[in-house]
């Protein structure tokens, strides 16, 4: 489902903040991406989403070489690919329902089509009395949860998560891994950034780590 | 299912772009200001043009025979003989001499009143009406009256001639000014776009990765900018008509009659008639077009290129 290749990546002259990176991941599967800050866990989500391109190598994903992609291939393509990111980013002027049903609407489907679907999925991640809050009035949790529906909300195939437990106590990330580990028995790969230590120890998944920009998977 | 084609069900959603962050209201007013200018420019170019075609008609519907008195000529049996010939050429309506009393009111501003003409050797005048100014032989009357002694046409070609180079003069700097204005509105709604763009930056952002198209994100920023568009644009036309209606109100009862009637010559009576309602119209729907098609060119330009 994804393969890098001898990927490496830098950020205009910078140094080379990822190096020669080599590996695949399987679809269905569910990993972990961890390391210490600022060691590129954000930037091979990025990668990964298609929003930077690798200074060398090849990144293929479902099958293609997403280097070689036109406009109207990486716009389908980014269509199964969910991500929930590091700062949310909610779009502030827009109520909690409208915000998780933008990758819908941004589809061209009709809000018909899709309330009874929000509305059942943000029940799912507790934030059914929410529906019609704006952003700025939920908490770090709820937007958190908000993030995370916007992101599964198009049934994506493959789900990248930025630290999506940053911002919550241990119980609400306990619950939140659950809600990602329910996801992926239901098909979706997870890829999911973390640094929060007894995650990784509570939750039996392969992890990829990422020191001095170089990439290591234990399994 | 297109994606543009579902947009009018979203009107209970919030739009994707947030309203306070486009400079709606400042580029209302300045389209609102450049539709008013455009259209007064338009509605100003028309009266003249209107009053200089038919002013010039009319005296083109006209010409005069100038006879002057000379010794061992009979003046009145050379008028009469002027008439004579002139009536006979093909396309000549009629021929009238003008009375004394007549050339004396003609000069009555230059003499002051009450100067007795049958003292003075003026010349007496025979004003021709041509009922088809086009089809008139005018070579044919010239070396017909050419044969009395002290006889000669006046067929007032130059004088209309200055009169609708001026005309042309002031249509052409109209239309230039036109131009302008429509130029300097494009660029002023580059300007605007630009920086909405600028600002919804990180929704554009999130849209991307989220899975819009670019004719997605570019169809919900010109929208807004036609309808900021249509607004300022019907905002200026309607200014414009007011404009014309009580400038054509304030003529007529602010003047005397007669300088207003010599006026409203001039203006046409700042009638703008059907054809200005219509040309009002246009400039308002080019403008919203305008504003249409140059937000979404650049709405378009921006996301290739942070593509
Ligand atoms: N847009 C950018 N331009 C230049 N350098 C950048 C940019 N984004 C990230 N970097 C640099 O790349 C390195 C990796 O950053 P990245 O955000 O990928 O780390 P991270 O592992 O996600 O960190 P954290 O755990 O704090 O989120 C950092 O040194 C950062 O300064
Ligand atoms: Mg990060």
């Amino acid at each position: 489902m994804i393969a890098f290749e001898n990927v490496g990546l830098r950020y205009g002259h910078g140094p080379e903040i990822l190096k020669d990176l080599t590996f695949k991941i399987s679809p269905g599967s569910f990993h972990f991406l961890t390391g210490p800050s600022g060691s590129g866990k954000t930037s091979l989500l990025r990668l990964l989403l298609l929003s930077l391109k690798p200074s060398r190598g090849t990144v293929s994903m479902f099958g293609e070489d997403v280097t070689q992609l036109d406009r109207d291939r990486l716009l389908q393509m980014r269509r199964h690919i969910g991500i929930v990111f590091q700062e949310f980013r909610l779009l502030e002027h827009m109520t909690t329902f409208e915000n998780v049903a933008l990758p819908l609407r941004v589809r061209g489907q009709n809000e018909a089509s899709y309330r009874a679907n929000v509305e059942e999925l943000l029940d799912w991640v507790g934030l059914g009395d929410r529906m019609d809050a704006h952003p700025e009035v939920l908490s770090g949790g709820e937007k958190q949860r908000a993030a995370i529906a916007r992101a599964v909300i198009g049934k994506p195939d493959i789900l990248l998560a930025d630290e999506p437990t940053g911002n919550v106590d241990p119980e609400l990330s306990e619950r939140l891994l659950h809600l990602f580990a329910e996801l992926n028995r239901m098909g979706t790969t997870v890829i999911l950034a973390t640094h929060e230590v007894n995650l990784l120890e509570k939750f039996d998944h392969p992890r990829m780590l990422l020191n001095d920009g170089e990439l290591t998977i234990h399994d | 299912m297109t994606e543009g084609g579902l947009r009018l069900n979203w009107q209970r959603q919030n739009p994707i772009v947030p309203a306070g962050s486009v400079a709606g209201r400042t580029l209302m007013l300045l389209i609102g200001i450049m539709t008013f200018l455009s259209c007064v420019t338009f509605g100003g170019v028309l009266l003249v043009q209107k009053s200089a075609l038919g002013w010039s008609a009319d005296v083109g519907r006209e010409l005069t025979i100038q006879i002057r008195p000379l010794d061992g000529e009979v003046l009145e049996s050379n008028v009469r003989l002027a008439i004579s010939l002139a009536e006979a050429v093909p396309g000549v309506e009629s021929a009238r001499a003008l009375s004394l009393e007549e050339s004396e009111a003609l000069l009555e501003p230059w003499l002051g009143e009450g100067v007795d003409l049958s003292d003075l050797a003026i010349p007496r005048l025979v004003v021709v009406r041509l009922s088809d100014p086009a089809g008139v032989d005018i070579g044919r009357l010239e070396s017909e009256i050419a044969g009395i002694s002290g006889a000669s046409v006046e067929t007032h070609a130059a004088w209309r001639l200055q009169l609708n180079t001026m005309a042309g003069t002031i249509v052409i700097s109209g239309v230039l000014s036109l131009v302008l204005i429509l130029l300097a509105t494009a660029l002023a709604i580059v300007f605007a776009t630009r920086g909405t763009m600028a600002t919804n930056r990180d929704i554009v952002d999130v849209l991307h990765f989220i899975g819009a198209s670019n004719r997605f994100i570019a169809g919900e920023f010109q929208g807004r900018f036609l309808l900021i568009g249509l607004k300022g644009g019907v905002a200026g036309g309607l200014a414009a008509i007011v404009f014309f209606i009580v400038a054509g109100t304030a003529m007529s009862t602010v003047m005397p009659e007669t300088s207003s009637q010599q006026l409203g010559v001039f203006f046409g009576q700042f009638a703008l008639g059907l054809s200005g309602l219509l040309g009002i119209i246009g400039v308002v729907l080019v403008i919203a077009g305008l504003t249409a098609i140059t937000s979404r060119l650049t709405v378009r330009r921006y996301l290739s290129q942070i593509a």
